[in-house]
């Protein structure tokens, strides 16, 4: 039996936790969430996901801020992170436009296609793997 | 300063000659005791050419006893001044009848010292010419003073370059101080080092502050900073930024910054020029904002729908599967989410459509248990403790219902959010109050959640601001803001980081038709 993959969650809107969360349960994968960047690091720390999604436009550490942490650690830059944000898709191209931090793995608009989404989740999974 | 140190080398000259002449008058009377007559020779020999030396001078050269007689005078001073012989300097200079207030020729002969004056001299034909006078004393045997020589040079074209340059700087400076925006110029450390009369009237004058905390009172530069991309690059770079003036009223302006460089093209410092655009920005129409209306809460309204598709799928999901409690999950997100969509569309429309209040008589007890039922349900899913002190005596007013409605409840929003974004407290509570008086009846919303810093303050009733990442679309506090201007009201707000909010809307009981004078454009009487 394969072994569950873990999806760190990040977004500060409660609802969208919730959402995000059921739908990657109701696919077979194990999920943790946090509601901010600074949150969402202890969870990196503690939890070591297979995946991350992250909204970029948070209150408190932001999703950029989060996003670049993650790339420039040696023990969490290979973790796959995909940016769901409804902020327009030249993000892609900023988040990555300034101290050399490669692109995200993935990038996905709110209000997420599910079927793109989970197809997007389960590719980088396998490619990480 | 070439033209001063060529005179002083020149009196250098001459003084030396004198003492020379003197000397060599001396040794010769020593040496050749017995011959008179050739050592009488050689004097003679000697003065006639210091004569022609004194005489071929280029300036004016004379020489005065103490009565201030001119008693020699070189042929340039003949020729500009005319006849000296038995005339005081005074008069013979500047046409006075009598001596001149500070003489430097009497101050040689008081001190034995050289010295130095700037004096507007007249010539024979009446023209005027600046000259700067050295003296320098001439002594004789015992070393006593029985002259002064005076040295004067004409310095009529320096005096009008000098004339030239200060009016040219005058001129520009004049232009630095009256230019129609907020000029300021900023060193390698941000230090405002000067500034306009405009800059100085909104800002105050804080020469040697920096940029950011006169401008956006903040304790850090901001970022991005075009002034600090001027010293990098070297080029112009433009931004539009909101700032506050000394009154504490924000200011939209459009800043261009550029660079000073020295002589040897190093930049020194920038030159920032911001330009007043908070009546442009007031008085923009309805319909040219509206692309940026749309691409300010475009992400807003995404990240509702995200929510309502979430809450579709929990219903969906929760129905085929028979698992009521998802069921029940998903439409409590599908109804919040409705709500969110409602008061974020009625914003909109407050904020798009320009139109007078819809009066009416309102009573404002109803109005707060009306916004309560709201608020209450929303505190309570995010566990925050909800209270409301309602003036039993109530009272009645003149106002819009739905506008009304619609601006307390931004309030309310404004202060659910930010205590779910406090993390630093267990416990979050919202108070809304009201209480009336014979003029006014007065609205209250306080929350212990984040609370405001002070460029967040000063910029939370602007258009488009939003500190909530994500949600804010930076139209709510606006909005009531606009709707209680449009109600002659006053919506005041006091906060602290980490302490909490609160808002204050205060209305007057009675309609007013007048409206106060800065509001008096069209966009701000109505919403």
């Amino acid at each position: 039996m394969p072994v569950q993959k873990t999806i760190l969650v990040i977004d500060d809107e409660p609802d969208t936790l919730t959402y995000f969360t059921s739908l990657l349960e109701d696919n077979g994968y194990a999920t943790v969430s946090a509601k901010n960047g600074e949150e969402a690091l202890n969870c990196v720390k503690v939890a070591a996901p297979d995946l991350i999604t992250l909204d970029i436009t948070m209150p408190e550490m932001s999703g950029v801020k989060f996003y670049r942490t993650v790339r420039e650690d040696v023990r969490w830059k290979h973790i796959p992170v995909v940016i769901i944000t409804g902020v327009s898709e030249n993000f892609k191209d900023f988040i990555s436009s300034r101290r050399q931090v490669p692109p995200p793995d993935g990038f996905i608009s709110k209000p997420i296609d599910r079927e793109q989404f989970l197809e997007l989740v389960a590719k980088l999974l396998y490619a990480a793997s | 300063m070439m033209m001063m140190m060529m005179m002083m080398m020149m009196m250098m000259i001459l003084g030396r000659l004198l003492v020379f002449t003197s000397q060599l008058h001396k040794a010769i009377c020593l040496r050749y005791p017995r011959c008179v007559n050739c050592a009488e020779t050689e004097r003679d020999n000697m003065e006639t050419l210091y004569q022609q030396y004194f005489d071929a001078l280029p300036c004016y050269l004379s020489v005065q006893n103490r009565a201030l007689k001119v008693v020699a005078a070189n042929r340039q001073f003949r020729k500009d001044f005319g006849d000296w012989e038995g005339r005081y300097c005074y008069q013979v200079y500047k046409h006075r009848p009598e001596k001149c207030e500070v003489c430097p020729v009497e101050r040689s002969f008081r001190d034995g010292e050289r010295h130095t004056s700037e004096e507007q001299v007249v010539c024979l034909n009446g023209s005027q010419v600046s000259v700067i006078v050295y003296t320098t004393p001439i002594k004789n045997e015992q070393g006593e003073i029985i002259s002064v020589m005076e040295m004067s040079t004409d310095i009529t074209e320096i005096k009008a370059l000098q004339k030239q340059l200060s009016e040219s700087r005058h001129r520009c400076r004049m232009f630095f101080e009256e230019v129609p925006c907020f000029i300021s110029i900023q060193d390698r450390d941000l230090n405002i080092v000067d500034a306009n009369r405009l800059h100085r009237e909104a800002f105050g004058s804080f020469l040697g502050c920096k940029c950011y905390e006169i401008y956006k009172h903040r304790s850090e530069e901001c970022y991005p900073c075009v002034v600090r991309q001027t010293f990098e690059d070297g080029l112009v770079h433009v931004h539009e930024e909101v700032v506050t003036g000394k009154d504490g009223k924000p200011i939209n302006v459009l800043v261009h910054t550029a660079p000073l460089r020295t002589l040897n093209g190093e930049i020194d410092s920038v030159i920032e020029m911001s330009a007043d655009i908070t009546r442009l920005r007031e008085l923009q129409s309805q319909l040219t904002s509206t692309g940026l209306l749309i691409s300010s809460i475009s992400h807003g309204i995404k990240g509702l729908l995200n929510g309502m598709d979430g809450g579709i799928y929990l219903v969906g999901s929760g129905f085929k599967s028979g698992d009521t409690k998802r069921l029940q999950k998903g439409w409590e997100i599908v109804k919040r989410n409705l709500e969110r969509i409602r008061s974020m569309v009625l914003d909109i429309l407050y904020y798009a459509k320009d139109r007078e209040p819809n009066w009416a008589e309102l009573s404002a007890i109803d109005l707060v248990k009306e916004v309560c039922e709201v608020a209450e349900g929303k505190a309570r899913e995010q566990n925050i403790v909800f209270e409301c002190e309602i003036d039993p005596v109530g009272a009645t007013f003149n106002g819009d219902h739905n506008a009304l409605r619609a601006a307390l409840i931004n309030l309310l929003e404004n202060s659910l959010d930010a205590c779910r974004i406090d993390r630093k407290k267990d416990r979050h509570c919202i108070i809304l109050r009201m209480n009336s008086t014979s003029e006014a009846v007065c609205f209250e919303v306080q929350d212990n959640g984040i609370g405001m810093d002070r460029e967040t303050k000063e910029k939370a009733f602007s258009l488009f601001f939003s500190s909530k990442g994500a949600e804010g679309t930076g139209l709510g506090l606006f909005v009531a803001h606009k709707i209680t201007r449009a109600h002659n009201g006053q919506l005041r707000l006091e906060s602290a980081p980490d302490i909490g909010t609160k808002f204050v809307l205060e209305l007057p009981r009675q309609r007013r038709c007048d409206t106060p004078a800065e509001e008096k454009p069209s966009d701000m009487k109505s919403y």
